[in-house]
């Protein structure tokens, strides 16, 4: 995905999944418009940490309008709200219905942010190995799927193209191109069973199948994982607390709540920056680290 | 691929507008309506509007709903007669009465859901679900709790309408049903 | 020290008719690299299999093979992983997993290594192999060459004793295949490594080993040192794939004792041995050319003009501004490092892939003017380096049946098929599963459904590749076929020794342009290092002999004048 090295990337995989199941899974369940801020631009800072600038600018052509879309979605099928702005066959939509489709689209937003994080940051690799330790025969299976996958590609373009060539697309019809698409489809299934018996001969040949396989990995767990693994922990804690507490409750139906600034809806809010922002803080932090250790040098 | 899954949620969204019609009113238009003077030979109706249910209830209360307070106590619209018009139905009326008294109300058309008949989701800012998972409307007529939807239910005159909110399925207005929520 | 031994061993497979073995006996010591050499179905795979405990075939066994004084099957599971390796022909299908490091790992964690032990094996194993720089890599993401290396890598972690290896080079290039077995003789000179090697490229291999296994029919004929290998060779059948220097050692009929094995020593038997007064081989060029006969037509059947590539925008160029002409008839060979193009310089040719500049001209017509089959029905056919993406059918005969329906050829159907695999020699193979044939075999049938469709064109993708010596020969045998038939050929290939055997003219693909398309004759006289092993043999001694045909000739032409002075 991306070769540049990136400093969350080297975190322990037990710590980073702890770390974004908690803050997908938070910004999933958040109603409230302050956390969802949070979420958002914190997400933004990550992806822009992690990808350059005009990715980003490119994906957005594709957000935008998506958001768009949600947010005029809720208010056509949603009519609760104190403030009607006008009437749509007899039902009302209300200033209450936008602006809660506004901030699911944030939400939405926000969790795709997250998860295209994610995607970068844990791949198949960090994936194996945590749930290899559980069940190791699967780890084995995704592992081979994956080496699979792009083989099993290329074979498909070769043998397509290999057809392509003998004038098998006789016309340019849809039924045409099913049909050539099944044959190429079902030279592949041979051929994929055909090779699959030679890896398991060398699996065989190298000794699987023996009692008491064990599974080995690449990484090591350092203090700064435990750090991390606490961090989130504890700030997962205080923003646990603020959901359950009511404290940063908030409402869009019937009427919209007001947001209140006390002492601990903001200490809330807080905890939830430290914890949204950390990947962003770290990866710029590690770009000013080396900036001045280049300039040493 | 995200192109076209976009364009298609779009066009979705357009065809959604276009099957539920376009009839645009202004808050106002839209509580305009005028409720026939009573005369005479006028054939008329009685409706009730109650959530007294929910006071029995208050703890399970939507936070939201119970802020805006108000429940009172627990009387929506009181008994009012109303002139029936020729084929008028329990919705009709209902939909009548709440514009006419600018009641806040909220319903899902008969060709949005599967029993082809409208069904109303909230009076008042109490919808189904505000007061625990078995809460939500229900119509009697003249007593009893008929087993079909209100935009079906033809009136004649004299018929008594109460629109109970229960909160237990029925039970505690005497109305339940089994397999049958609402209505 | 004995380590391997054989005695009166037989085997047959299950429903199999015939013994694959049939008594064979034989010992290996310790440290010995052994190369074993004969035709496909001589049965040197299976006596391989028979080494290696968890490949076995089903069959019934006669006699046995004893590892250090233990039967094979009496071996114990975790010793038989641990201490004999085996490395198989095919590249991909023996990856198991998506990482680097985790198939390096995979035999340790099957033997129960805990992750700190693997990772010290690992590591060392890496940095020997000097692939360490791929170690985090997806095994996807590495070349040919890597991911045998890999292969080998994966299997020396166990530091087994013996290590057997089946064809391991035979879909490499010849690049990567050259440091491949630099690789097996290094871990033979440096760790004393036993190494059982079948291996069709005998040029290379012959010379390094210290004795050579000659198997045919299911027994060993010959199991001697190279020298007297070669000396058995010649006078043996077998000889198709056998270094150049052995070979030519057999057509002076043993003239002069020892027989040479690699360039160096070919180079020596010459000079000892024969003449160099004569030293042009000018006369044999006319003779030769006035066979050919195709130096008058000057109809283009491929032009490529100013031609400009790449696979992404914005990726770097591939082909950056190609200029080629193919006349009618002709056959003409691309050659080339790996990566530089040549693949690419046919799939535009054959209209899989647009060129964004320049123009390409098929049969004098316009590549972009054909509408989309049109191009494929009688103008041009490609023949895919992986022949086996060329069958769509469960046997050959079905499959040729389906191409001529497709091209919508209705009439006498079995004489077609008949005809074409008469004049291929296939005609046993028309009813087996593509894939039950050889490479070789596949090769020529894929080359017959081509045949069948009637291009006036055909292009050839690395068509030497993961074939044998005899195999070899018998596609150059087709491919002047072809020739004859007024067919216009284009083959890319690693394969200097092919090229020179096949071809009208030769061009070189380097950094994006052909240079100098010249007559095989001129373009590898020219070169020191792209060269034939004869033009290596006879530099300086003899001008411009590029095939052993001319240099036979030309050692007889100087005996001749020799006995005429006498």
């Amino acid at each position: 995905m991306n070769d540049k090295m990136k400093i969350f990337n080297t975190y322990h995989p037990l710590g980073l999944f702890i770390y974004f199941a908690s803050a997908i899974v938070i910004t999933m369940f958040m109603i409230n418009p302050v956390m969802l801020t949070i979420a958002i631009i914190s997400g933004i800072a990550f992806v822009l940490t992690l990808t350059d600038i005009r990715t980003f600018l490119k994906n957005l052509a594709y957000e935008i309008p998506f958001f768009i879309l949600i947010a005029l979605t809720n208010p056509l099928f949603s009519h609760n709200g104190v403030t009607p702005l006008f009437f749509l066959n007899g039902n009302a939509v209300t200033l209450e219905a936008v602006l809660y489709g506004l901030d699911m689209g944030i939400m939405i937003l926000g969790v795709i942010y997250w998860c295209k994080c994610y995607s970068i940051i844990v791949d198949s690799e960090k994936f194996i190995y945590l749930f290899g330790k559980a069940i190791p025969k699967l780890s084995l299976v995704l592992s081979m799927a994956l080496k699979f996958v792009p083989v099993f590609k290329r074979q498909y373009r070769k043998i397509s193209d290999a057809q392509k060539c003998f004038g098998y697309y006789a016309t340019d019809s849809y039924f045409d191109k099913i049909r050539n698409a099944l044959r190429v489809f079902s030279c592949l299934i041979t051929w994929s069973l055909e090779s699959s018996i030679d890896t398991s001969v060398a699996m065989k040949a190298k000794g699987y199948g023996l009692k008491g396989r064990t599974h080995f990995h690449n990484f090591r767990f350092h203090i700064r994982d435990l750090f991390l693994i606490a961090v989130t922990l504890f700030m997962d804690i205080v923003v646990f607390t603020g959901i359950g507490t009511d404290i940063i409750d908030f409402r869009f139906y019937p009427k919209i709540t007001q947001i209140n600034l006390n002492a601990e809806s903001i200490a809330v809010y807080g905890a939830f920056i430290i914890l949204m922002f950390m990947p962003a803080f770290l990866e710029i932090k590690e770009k000013i680290k080396w900036k001045y250790y280049v300039e040493r040098i | 691929m995200k192109k076209d899954l976009l364009i298609i949620g779009f066009i979705v969204l357009l065809i959604a507008v276009l099957i539920n019609g376009t009839n645009i009113q202004s808050v106002d238009e839209y509580y305009l309506t005028h409720a026939d003077d009573i005369q005479e030979d006028s054939e008329t109706v009685f409706l009730t509007i109650r959530c007294d249910t929910v006071l029995d209830n208050i703890e399970d209360l939507d936070k939201g709903v119970a802020e805006l307070n108000n429940i009172g106590d627990g009387i929506i619209l009181d008994r009012v007669e109303y002139v029936l018009r020729k084929g008028d139905t329990v919705f009709d009326i209902l939909d009548r009465a709440t514009r006419y008294n600018k009641i806040q109300m909220e319903y899902q058309g008969s060709k949005e859901n599967s029993y082809g008949t409208v069904y109303i989701k909230g009076i008042n800012y109490l919808y189904e679900f505000s007061c625990g998972e078995l809460s939500g409307w229900m119509y009697m007529v003249n007593g009893e709790f008929p087993r079909y939807g209100c935009s079906r239910y033809e009136l004649k005159d004299g018929d008594e309408i109460v629109w109970v909110y229960t909160c237990n399925l029925g039970k505690d207005v005497g109305g339940y049903m089994a397999g049958d929520e609402n209505e | 020290m004995e380590i391997l031994r054989g005695e009166n061993l037989s085997f047959k497979y299950a429903g199999g008719q015939g013994n694959a073995i049939s008594d064979v006996s034989f010992r290996i010591n310790e440290g010995e690299l052994i190369v074993v050499m004969g035709e496909s179905g001589c049965g040197k795979t299976t006596l391989l299999k028979l080494i290696k405990k968890e490949m076995i075939p089903a069959g019934e066994k006669i006699g046995s093979i004893y590892y250090k004084q233990t039967k094979i099957e009496d071996m114990d599971e975790r010793t038989a992983v641990a201490d004999i390796g085996f490395v198989m022909q095919k590249v991909e299908a023996q990856i198991v997993t998506d990482k680097v490091y985790h198939e390096l790992a995979f035999v340790l964690e099957s033997l129960s290594y805990k992750t700190e032990e693997i990772r010290i094996k690992v590591g060392e194993m890496a940095s020997y192999f000097g692939i360490q720089g791929l170690f985090r890599k997806k095994t996807d993401e590495l070349s040919g060459g890597e991911k045998q290396l890999l292969n080998l890598a994966s299997v020396m972690v166990t530091s087994p004793k013996i290590l057997i290896l089946d064809e391991p080079t035979s879909q490499l290039d010849p690049i990567a295949a050259s440091d491949f077995i630099a690789t097996l003789k290094k871990l033979n000179k440096e760790l004393g490594l036993t190494i059982i090697l079948v291996e069709h490229r005998l040029e290379e291999v012959f010379s390094i080993a210290d004795r050579i296994m000659v198997m045919e029919k299911g027994r060993i004929v010959s199991f001697d040192t190279p020298s007297n290998t070669g000396k058995f060779l010649s006078g043996h059948k077998m000889l198709a794939g056998a270094p150049k220097a052995v070979v030519l050692y057999k057509e002076m009929k043993g003239i002069g004792g020892e027989c040479p094995v690699n360039v160096k020593e070919g180079r020596e038997y010459i000079l000892k041995n024969f003449d160099n007064k004569i030293r042009s081989v000018k006369e044999y060029d006319i003779k030769a050319e006035a066979s050919n006969g195709t130096g008058d037509i000057e109809e283009n059947a491929i032009e490529l003009k100013n031609v400009w590539f790449r696979y992404h925008k914005e990726e770097k160029d591939i082909l950056r501004g190609i200029n080629l002409t193919v006349k009618r008839g002709e056959v003409f060979t691309l050659l080339g490092g790996n990566g530089t193009g040549k693949s690419t310089t046919l799939s535009i040719i054959s209209g899989l892939r647009k060129h964004y500049r320049g123009k390409v001209f098929i049969n004098g017509r316009k590549i972009k003017d054909f509408k989309r089959n049109e191009l494929y029905r009688e103008n041009l056919s490609l023949l895919p380096q992986d022949p086996i993406t060329v069958f769509v059918k469960s046997d050959v005969y079905s499959d040729y049946a389906d191409i001529l329906k497709a091209h919508e050829i209705k009439n006498n159907i079995e004489e077609r098929i008949n005809e074409v695999a008469e004049m291929l020699g296939i005609s046993k193979l028309l009813h087996k599963h593509p894939y039950d044939l050889s490479g070789g075999e596949q090769q020529k049938c894929a080359i017959g459904k081509i045949l069948l469709i009637m291009p006036k064109i055909i292009l050839l993708d690395e068509p030497t590749k993961g074939i044998d010596g005899c195999g070899k020969e018998e596609l150059i045998n087709i491919v002047k076929l072809l020739k004859d038939k007024g067919i216009t050929v284009v083959i890319v290939t690693h394969d200097v020794e092919f090229a020179a055997d096949v071809s009208d003219s030769c061009g070189l693909l380097f950094d994006g342009e052909i240079l100098a398309k010249a007559s095989p004759k001129e373009f590898f006289a020219r070169n020191n290092f792209y060269t034939t092993a004869v033009n290596r043999m006879t530099r300086d001694i003899y001008e411009n002999v590029i095939t052993l045909k001319e240099l036979v000739w030309i050692i007889k032409e100087n005996m001749k004048n020799q006995k005429i002075k006498i």
